[in-house]
This record gives structure tokens, C-alpha cells and sequence, in this order.
């Protein structure tokens, strides 16, 4: 019989604000000690025991990445392995892939598919409507029985306002969020029905006159969370912001906030790390949805996230091949690779001082759980081991040559922190190398 | 300026310029003195006898490679390279590989696998001239790349209005029209502020591109007031291939408010000239008659320039290329 025991570890868990240096010991999938200086002489001396020196690593809950987009370049399994290797114990796949995930059997379908393996859990949020024009309502009861954890249209916003309403009122009556990605489509010109020719491509402003590139206005995204929350302060709905990017958006948020409706939001590493002047290569690394803002928008997402306005960070992986990114900036894709920065991302804000490591780690793992209703992440005696360890101060640097998925909007950026090991339902999903190294008996 | 450019001895015109870079992308991020020179050595050109012999690049291969409908500018082009006894390959691309599916990529390293000295391209997308320049080992000029920029127009406007007015520095400009879907414009707006005039640039709010006093010029809505004083009126097309229905009321509305006639013109300088890179569209950017008066319009001596403007630019990114290969 195992035991495994992580020696000295700062163990950090925002839940039960947990945050001192302990022995954890592992034994049959489980945590079967939490303690100052545990003595190995209580066990049988049969039993194999393996020590790790873990001076200087953190353990915490996993992350969960509320927002991933799996597209035509992956399979699941392809990127809940990459998942697990940074950090992601769960993660939330948004409805528009192929096929739409639009009715209970497929959402079935998948979380059967995703149950009882050794990489992160996958959540699902069910499509809120069933056809693309955003009209007509999904079985969103039926989906939310086989187990769909929210409703969204994804990458394009619920637009008609009578269909939001019902929605939104239905999902209220089912307890499920309704998450948005806020944008105006007739103003930002992604709206292909529409008679009007323009397609937006990046941030409307200086570099977009500059670029000669087509500006979407940044109101394009606050228009539609005003709307909404007057729809959801009729409905009583849990309403959930996606990746939001703008300092209008931020501001109407915490004055709905302050309102006390239920109202959250996240943004992604891009948001709070990059402007708009990283296009002026036209580098279509960073043609993304919602478009980079300015700097001031840039600070307000740091804002947003230093006063709570902003609940959680997510990595809004969108993953696209390198033939639809070597293009003119227009024929090109839109959208990065996330779920291999979203940690040490993150992790800059920490190293910044911008925000401590706790709220880093409630921002990737207690929050999401609080807006999704999910099952609170505990790093308790008797309890699952499921858990990340990392080292938050390891010097590193992003390179898009040793990333499994592209593009990364952060490539050649130095970065401190990584993680050493995954674990989810008791197994270990993830050991690097140099964790393993630390072994000492 | 006059000064300056009466102290340049014969030889240094007649000699090709050196310029920073291997390719002739954007106007924005060039220096005053490469512009100046391109600009006096094309003058140079331009002062030739069509038949004399300027026929220095023999052997020199250029690709014409035309993503995009143009007659002026390609045969402008060609023009030039042959002048200087290039040889010249037109290529079309409006209705082949691009329908085929090809990449651009794909498309971009079939043509360098044909060893080209020089690729002149024009294309829809902003910016993708840049991505030829990232593939291609020749150098690259862009004629023209979506709402971005079209260098060599605003060099043959800057020689055209040197020939007429005599220097940059100091005159008022005013740029009128669809500002928002123009690559003329931000070549100009760039090119002229950077040779120090005072540039307006005078639009309907619907076609004026958002923060565009950041790039050093003035906005105005009301066509009186940006001409007024002005030395040059430069025009520039509705683009209405690139407009949505929701720009503009209508053609008659858009010329009460925003065509050039008599009564707006007057209020320019007294010896104001009309500049318009074409094609026109009669009655609607600009009374058909002002456009065929000579004394003022200079659009036909734009067409004219072009060749010997084009002419300097080739004949500088081939002396750059081989000063690079020498070092």
C-alpha cells in the first residue's frame, strides 16, 4: 500500500481560507492526513511510502476553466490531456462545436464520454437556442436533467430581446446561469443576416484608422449587458458576463452588483495583459472575440479584478490551425490558445502585486464554482485528492514552439510559475519530470 | 525647401536612391529624406524625354500581381519597369487561386518559387503586402492593400504638386471625401504631415475614420469650412463596393454637402488646384467641368507622374537590395 507523502507544502485553499505550510499525505486516492510535520513511524513498515520535498511548492484546489472552446483542430480527450497538464482539474465547453451541443442526448453523450477517467472533468453549457438566428429555445429543462451547468449561444450573443426574456425566465425557473457574449452584432458587423457588408475585426480607434482595418465601436459590448440586466432584474436570473473587455461594461456590472442582482462576470488573460497597439503588426495571434481595447480598458479589467467586479478568469481557449491564421488579417480566424497560459497568466498578476496569490487562485477555482453552482473545491482530510502543485516562481517563458495548441497571444513573454502535477479523483492525470525529481525516499 | 533642392547637384539626381528598406510597404514609419528623394529623383524622370535611355534593370524580373480590378495602376507600373528595361509579368488573381481555395501563402511561395526580383501587389485586406513581404525573398511594393495604405500614389501626388506648387512645407491640403474606406488618404495624410504640410481632411462624419487628428491632421464636417485658404483640394472616390447602404442618403445629397463646385472652390486659394487620384465619379465627388478645367485640375499630370514616380521607387528598392547584398 502507497502512501505518498508532499512534505513542507504551502497548502492554499480560498475556500476555507487554508493557508499554511503542512505535510499532506495521499493514501488509496484519497487525502488520508493533513498535519505539521508528519511522523512516517505511524505507518506499517511494509507499506511503500514515497516522499516529496516540496519546499517552496504550493498546493491548491484545480482550476476550472469556465470558458474553452473545443474546435475543429482538437478532440476532447486531446485537450482535456493538455488541460490537465496546466492545471485544469475542470472545464466548461461552450455549445458551438461540431455537432451543436443543442439537445439532451449529445450533452449526455459527452459527459458519459468525459465520466470516470483520470482527466479533468467537463462540464457543458447547453446552447440556448436551437437554431444559429438565436430564435427559438432549446430543451434547456431536458439538457439541464443530463446535466448542461448553463445556457449560452456561445461566441455570438443572444439578440432578440423577447427570446432573452424567456430564457431568461426559464433558466431562473430551472436554476441554471444564462451566460452572454455581449456584443451587438449589428454594430460590431458580425451579424451575417444583416444587409450591411462590414465584418469588424479589431477595436475601433487610432489603430484601427491607422491599420485600415474595420473598428468595432467598444459600446458594441456594454449596449447588450445594459439591455440584459434590465431583462434579467424582471427575471430573477443568474446572469453571467463572458469574457468582458470594456470599462463601461466593468462599471454597469458593479452598479448592477451594488443593485444586488445576480449578476457576475469573468474575463480572460488576454483582456488584462494586452491593447490593442499588439495588432499593429497586423499579428493575427491577436484577431480575438471580444476585440483587444485600449489601455484604459485594460486597467479597468484590472480594476474589475482587484474590487470583485470581475468573479473569475477564464482561458476563452479558441484554438485555430496555423492555415487559418496565416492569412491577411480580414480572411484570418479569430481567436487564441488559452488553456496553456490561463495559469501562469494569472500568475502575473500575482507576481505584479496587483492581486495576492489567494485571490489568484478564488479568481481560477472558488469563484467559477460559486457561478456555476458547482461542488465547492475542498482540500480536506478523507476527501477525493484533487489537486494542482505548482511552483509559483519558476522562471519560464511562453514559446509557441513548445505550446500544443495555437496561437498564443503571448508568445517569447517571460513568465514566472508552473505547474508540477495534476491530480483529479485521487490520481495522479499529471507528474512533470521535475516533480518527480523531488523525491526523496 | 526651394533652397534645398537647388543645392542638390545634377549627379545626385541622376543617381538611384538608397532607401531603409528592402520593400515600399506603408508611407508611415518612412523617413523625410527618403521620401525627398524618391520624390526629386522621380522628378528627375519625369523631366526625361520619354525616349531616352534609362534602361538599367535588364534582367530584372517583376511580378504585377493584381488581387483586385486596376488599370491605372498596373499599367502604370509596367510602364515604369519596362522603362527601365525590366521585364514585366502581369499577373490577375481576381478570379483564379483566390476562387480555387488556394491560400495566400500557398499562392505567395508558388510566385517565389519563380525567383522574382520585385512583387508589386495589390489586394482587398489591409495588410496583406506585409505578409508577402514575411514569405518572399523579393522586395515588394505595395500598390494599394484594402483601407490601408497606397504608397506610390501619395509619392506621384506629392511629385505632382512639387512640379505645380513647388514644395510641400507649409501648404494647405484639404482631403475630401470617403475618408474611412480610403488607402489614398492615409498614405497621404502620412506622406504630407511628414513633409510638414498642413493637412485638413474634410468628410461626412459617417466616412470620417474614428481619431484621425491623432495622425497630425485637422477634421471637418462642413466642406467650407475645410477648404477654405486651401492650395490643394485633393478628392477621392465613394467607394461604394465598400460601403454598406448606410453612409450616405444619396449621390445628389453627398454633392450639395460634400462634391467640389464653383462656389465651394472659391473659397480656396485663388490658385488652389484640384487633385483626384481616380477613377471619378462625375457630379458626385466633383462638377464635371472643374475636372476637365485645366488651368486648375491636375488629375490628368497625376496619371502622367505615376510612371516616372514608380520609375524611382523600382530603381531604388533594386540599388537598396544590391547595396544590402554587398555588405
Amino acid at each position: 500500500m502507497t502512501y505518498t507523502i508532499f512534505k513542507s507544502i504551502k497548502l492554499l485553499n480560498p475556500a476555507t481560507n487554508l493557508n499554511e505550510i503542512l505535510d499532506v499525505v495521499i493514501h488509496k486516492n484519497k487525502i488520508f492526513s493533513i498535519s505539521k510535520d508528519f511522523q512516517t513511524e505511524v505507518l506499517k513498515q511494509n507499506n511503500q511510502i514515497d516522499i516529496y520535498d516540496c519546499d517552496g511548492l504550493t498546493m491548491t484546489p484545480g482550476i476550472i476553466d469556465m470558458r474553452v472552446n473545443i474546435g475543429k483542430t482538437e478532440n476532447l480527450v486531446s485537450t482535456q490531456k493538455i488541460a490537465a497538464e496546466n492545471g485544469i482539474t475542470s472545464m466548461v465547453i461552450l455549445p458551438n462545436q461540431t455537432p451543436k451541443l443543442n439537445n439532451p442526448s449529445i450533452i449526455d453523450h459527452i459527459k458519459r464520454q468525459s465520466e470516470n477517467s483520470k482527466l479533468p472533468k467537463v462540464n457543458v453549457y447547453g446552447a440556448a437556442t436551437k437554431d444559429d438566428q438565436g430564435l427559438e429555445m432549446s430543451e434547456i429543462g431536458l439538457m439541464s436533467e443530463m446535466g448542461a451547468i448553463g445556457f449560452t449561444n456561445g461566441n455570438k450573443s443572444i439578440k432578440n430581446s423577447l427570446v432573452m426574456r424567456r430564457l431568461m425566465s426559464y433558466a431562473a425557473m430551472i436554476n441554471r446561469p444564462i451566460i452572454q457574449h455581449a456584443e451587438d452584432e449589428d454594430l460590431s458587423g458580425l451579424n451575417k443576416a444583416s444587409t450591411t457588408l462590414i465584418n469588424g475585426e479589431m477595436n475601433e480607434g487610432e489603430i484601427s484608422t491607422r491599420l485600415g482595418l474595420i473598428g468595432i465601436p467598444s459600446c458594441a459590448e456594454v449596449i447588450i449587458i445594459e439591455r440584459d440586466i434590465r431583462l434579467a432584474k424582471l427575471t430573477g436570473v443568474n446572469y453571467h458576463v463572458a469574457h468582458v473587455s470594456t470599462r463601461d461594461s466593468i462599471n454597469v456590472i458593479r452598479e448592477a452588483k451594488k443593485a444586488g442582482l445576480k449578476i457576475t462576470c469573468d474575463t480572460a488573460p488576454p483582456y488584462f495583459s494586452l491593447n490593442e497597439t499588439s495588432l499593429l503588426s497586423y499579428n493575427t495571434a491577436f484577431k480575438l472575440s471580444p476585440p483587444l481595447r485600449i489601455e484604459d480598458d485594460r486597467l479597468a479589467v484590472i480594476e474589475g479584478i482587484q474590487d470583485g467586479t470581475i468573479d473569475a478568469i477564464a482561458s476563452d481557449h479558441r484554438a485555430r490551425s496555423k492555415d487559418t491564421k496565416v492569412q491577411p488579417f480580414s480572411a484570418a480566424s479569430i481567436g487564441a490558445s488559452g488553456i496553456e497560459t490561463l495559469f501562469v497568466m494569472t500568475l502575473e498578476l500575482v507576481h505584479k502585486k496587483i492581486i495576492d496569490l489567494n485571490k489568484a487562485i478564488s479568481l481560477l477555482t472558488t469563484n467559477p464554482a460559486n457561478v456555476l453552482n458547482m461542488k465547492k473545491p475542498s482540500l480536506e482530510k478523507d476527501e477525493l485528492a484533487e489537486f494542482i502543485i505548482f511552483d509559483e516562481n519558476f522562471p519560464d517563458m511562453i514559446n509557441q514552439n513548445n505550446l500544443k495548441t495555437s496561437p498564443t497571444p503571448f508568445d517569447l513573454r517571460k513568465i514566472n510559475g508552473k505547474i508540477l502535477g495534476t491530480f483529479i479523483n485521487g490520481q495522479a492525470a499529471y507528474i512533470s519530470q521535475m516533480f518527480k525529481d523531488k523525491i526523496i525516499k | 525647401m526651394n533652397e534645398l533642392l537647388n543645392n542638390k547637384t545634377e549627379s545626385f539626381l541622376s543617381s538611384p536612391v538608397k532607401l531603409s528598406s528592402n520593400h515600399l510597404l506603408a508611407i508611415e514609419g518612412m523617413k523625410k529624406s527618403e521620401i525627398q528623394n524618391l520624390i526629386d529623383r522621380a522628378d528627375y524622370f519625369a523631366n526625361l524625354d520619354k525616349h531616352s535611355n534609362t534602361k538599367t534593370l535588364q534582367g530584372y524580373v517583376v511580378l504585377n500581381v493584381f488581387f483586385e480590378n486596376s488599370t491605372r495602376t498596373r499599367v502604370s507600373f509596367e510602364l515604369a519597369a519596362r522603362r527601365l528595361g525590366a521585364e514585366v509579368i502581369n499577373i490577375s488573381l481576381i478570379n483564379s487561386s483566390i476562387k480555387k481555395g488556394e491560400s495566400l501563402l500557398d499562392t505567395a511561395s508558388t510566385l517565389n518559387a519563380m525567383k522574382p526580383d520585385l512583387l508589386i501587389v495589390r489586394h482587398p485586406h489591409s495588410g496583406a503586402p506585409l505578409l508577402f513581404a514575411d514569405y518572399l525573398n523579393c522586395s515588394i511594393i505595395n500598390a494599394g492593400d484594402g483601407r490601408h495604405e497606397h504608397p506610390t500614389q501619395a509619392l506621384l501626388d506629392a511629385l505632382t504638386i512639387k512640379r505645380r506648387v513647388g514644395y510641400l512645407e507649409g501648404l494647405k491640403i484639404s482631403i475630401c471625401g470617403d475618408i474611412a474606406n480610403s488607402r489614398v488618404a492615409r498614405s497621404n495624410i502620412h506622406l504630407l504631415t511628414i513633409m510638414g504640410a498642413d493637412v485638413r481632411c474634410v468628410a461626412p462624419s459617417t466616412l470620417m475614420p474614428s481619431n484621425l487628428e491623432n495622425l497630425g491632421v485637422k477634421c471637418f464636417y462642413d466642406m467650407k469650412m475645410g477648404i477654405k485658404d486651401a492650395d490643394v483640394v485633393m478628392l477621392l472616390r465613394l467607394q461604394n463596393e465598400r460601403m454598406s447602404g448606410t453612409e450616405n442618403p444619396s449621390e445628389r445629397e453627398y454633392f450639395k454637402f460634400f462634391g467640389l463646385d464653383e462656389t465651394k472652390l472659391a473659397l480656396a486659394s485663388p490658385n488652389a488646384v484640384i487633385m483626384h487620384p481616380g477613377p471619378m465619379n462625375r457630379g458626385v465627388e466633383i462638377a464635371s467641368a472643374l475636372a476637365d478645367d485645366s488651368n486648375r485640375s491636375l488629375i490628368k499630370t497625376q496619371v502622367e507622374m505615376g510612371v516616372a514616380v514608380r520609375m524611382s521607387i523600382i530603381e531604388a528598392l533594386n540599388n537598396t537590395k544590391n547595396e544590402i547584398l554587398k555588405n
